[in-house]
């Protein structure tokens, strides 16, 4: 779960006084959207991204004298004048969850890692967060599948369907508890297994429903 | 009055013998045994020509496998453990033969077709096959019946494009992972929605890759979906999808296991469906095909339902009205 083992390394970084057209140029042949700006001892002070640029170009609607006006003043202009300041960042023991809540909280696409001493160690996107959850969920999975049970407001739900799993070697990758409709718990779990006779088996040994649709 | 146009059904009693270890598990030998019961005792029974399916040869299998895998297969047979790479695809000491004979099914059937020995062949094997991929065993498959069947009938009698309609419950992914870039064969399947079902695969956005772009056609079904469900999706997806590819050959993955009383899936079929399903296949057998039709068995655990939506899809395939 720890961002550590799923983060970016290393962060591609711009420094402040790094001119746009050459940030933009990263930006356009990484096919990055966003990059952190750093010191000259690697520590955060800033993120550039792809709409803080197109911002400071110039409209193509413009007529083509202000066009040039403006294109020769962005060439000019630092990364320091156009970045962002207010940055989200992550550390090294951030969680998944918390990368989740971070990146929904800041609308951001993606979050620079950074130590202790703000020194940026790597870069999370909303694309890694997805790729992680989906090997965490084992979405895509091939030869699984997802079961949905009715709670049936008996003790220990959650306990009983791990134990009868486990003892009759079913393996699954995702358990999860939900409120459904009428404030009554839907349990999802995903099962990798093709025996669905031994699954429904299980589940009628420990009383548990399975919902058809 | 009715009349039913001759069937040929491919099997081999060695299809027994494939024994996957009793207990819970689905695919038994009782699957196939429950068809013939109640072939015997349909009034199709004079129509119908036996067959025995031969082995086929290493290269037809080849086509799709590879050689490692079927090394790892026998050996693992032969070592006497019980079960090929998940604990699912149980096997017995002769169950790799077996898997051979049970791919030999369609290949037996083609040649009956093109020899103008058969019109209509129904290759009642076993294990099925529409989830193996060329190294991986999956969902109580081993070879691709199905995908070495297409690849025989392109490769020896130069049927070039080829259409598998597979309205097993299941995605049969292993089709998909052959043919997903091959413009030659349209895959088309029809099954429960691959977030709720086995094998996860088969999602709508899946249509082909590279070349094969716009030559696979999944379309996923909600759990609970019923015939009229089923029948909308062939009439607006399916059938302008093969009007549009006009294949010389068609190949049916026939799978049971979408009838309401099948446990293996949510799907809510009746056994009527299967017999309009036949009349459907024949139709477009006619249509495109000169009548020429294959159908290979997958799924279908529920051994009564199975029994009698066989009986029906012959049925439907079979029949003629006279006046």
């Amino acid at each position: 779960m720890y961002i550590e083992r799923h983060m970016i390394t290393p962060a591609l970084t711009v420094k402040p006084d790094t001119l746009l057209p050459e940030v933009k140029e990263i930006l356009t042949s990484h096919k990055f959207r966003h990059l952190p700006v750093v010191d000259h001892d690697n520590r955060l002070i800033g993120m550039i991204s792809d709409r803080d640029i197109r911002s400071a170009y110039p409209s193509s609607v413009l007529e083509e004298e202000k066009r040039r006006t403006i294109l020769d003043e962005v060439s000019k202009t630092k990364v320091e004048d156009v970045m962002g300041s207010k940055i989200f960042s992550l550390s090294p023991l951030s969680t998944l969850d918390d990368a989740l809540h971070l990146l929904s909280r800041g609308k951001v696409g993606l979050l620079p890692v950074v130590d202790e001493d703000r020194q940026v160690i790597g870069v999370f996107s909303v694309q890694d967060l997805m790729k992680a959850y989906k090997n965490l969920y084992g979405i895509g999975e091939k030869g699984s599948f997802l079961i949905a049970l009715e709670d049936d407001g008996q003790p220990k739900p959650l306990t009983r369907i791990v134990r009868v799993l486990e003892e009759m070697q079913i393996s699954f990758s995702r358990l999860s508890r939900v409120k459904g409709e009428n404030n009554k718990n839907i349990i999802y779990l995903r099962v990798q297994t093709f025996n669905i006779n031994l699954i429904h088996k299980a589940f009628k040994e420990i009383g548990m429903k399975i919902i058809k649709d | 009055m009715t009349h039913f146009n001759p069937i040929t059904l491919v099997s081999h009693k060695h299809y027994l013998e494939h024994d996957t270890g009793g207990g819970e598990h689905p695919e038994v030998p009782e699957r196939l045994l429950a068809i013939s019961e109640q072939l015997k005792k349909s009034p199709l029974c004079p129509v119908l020509v036996e067959v025995d399916a031969r082995e086929p040869e290493r290269q037809d299998v080849l086509a799709f496998h590879d050689e490692s895998y079927l090394y790892r297969f026998e050996e693992t047979a032969l070592s006497g453990k019980t079960y090929l790479g998940h604990p699912d695809n149980q096997i017995c000491f002769d169950s790799y033969q077996i898997a051979l004979l049970s791919a030999g099914g369609g290949i037996t059937g083609i040649d009956l077709l093109e020899n103008n020995n058969a019109d209509l062949v129904f290759c009642l094997v076993r294990p099925p096959g529409h989830h193996a991929e060329s190294s991986l065993p999956l969902g109580f498959c081993f070879f691709n019946n199905a995908v070495i069947a297409a690849k025989y009938w392109q490769k020896k009698y130069e049927r070039e494009k080829i259409v598998i309609i597979d309205w097993d419950a299941h995605h049969g992914n292993g089709i998909q992972a052959a043919f997903e870039e091959d413009p030659s064969v349209l895959y088309i399947s029809i099954h429960e929605h691959p977030t709720f079902s086995f094998p996860g695969t088969g999602h709508a956005e899946d249509n082909g890759m590279g070349p094969g772009t716009g030559t696979t056609l999944n379309v996923p079904l909600r759990p609970g979906s019923d015939d009229t469900v089923f029948l909308q999706a062939m009439e607006r997806l399916v059938e302008p999808a093969l009007a549009d590819f006009r294949p010389d050959r068609i190949i049916v993955s026939a799978g049971f296991d979408g009838h309401i009383k099948d446990d293996m899936s949510g799907l809510s079929y009746s056994t009527d469906l299967y017999e309009v399903i036949g009349r459907k296949m024949a139709a477009w057998a006619s249509q495109y095909c000169q009548g020429k039709l294959l159908s290979i068995l997958e799924g279908g655990y529920h051994l009564e339902s199975l029994a009698e939506s066989v009986e029906r899809y012959l049925q439907g395939m079979a029949q003629t009205t006279q006046g």
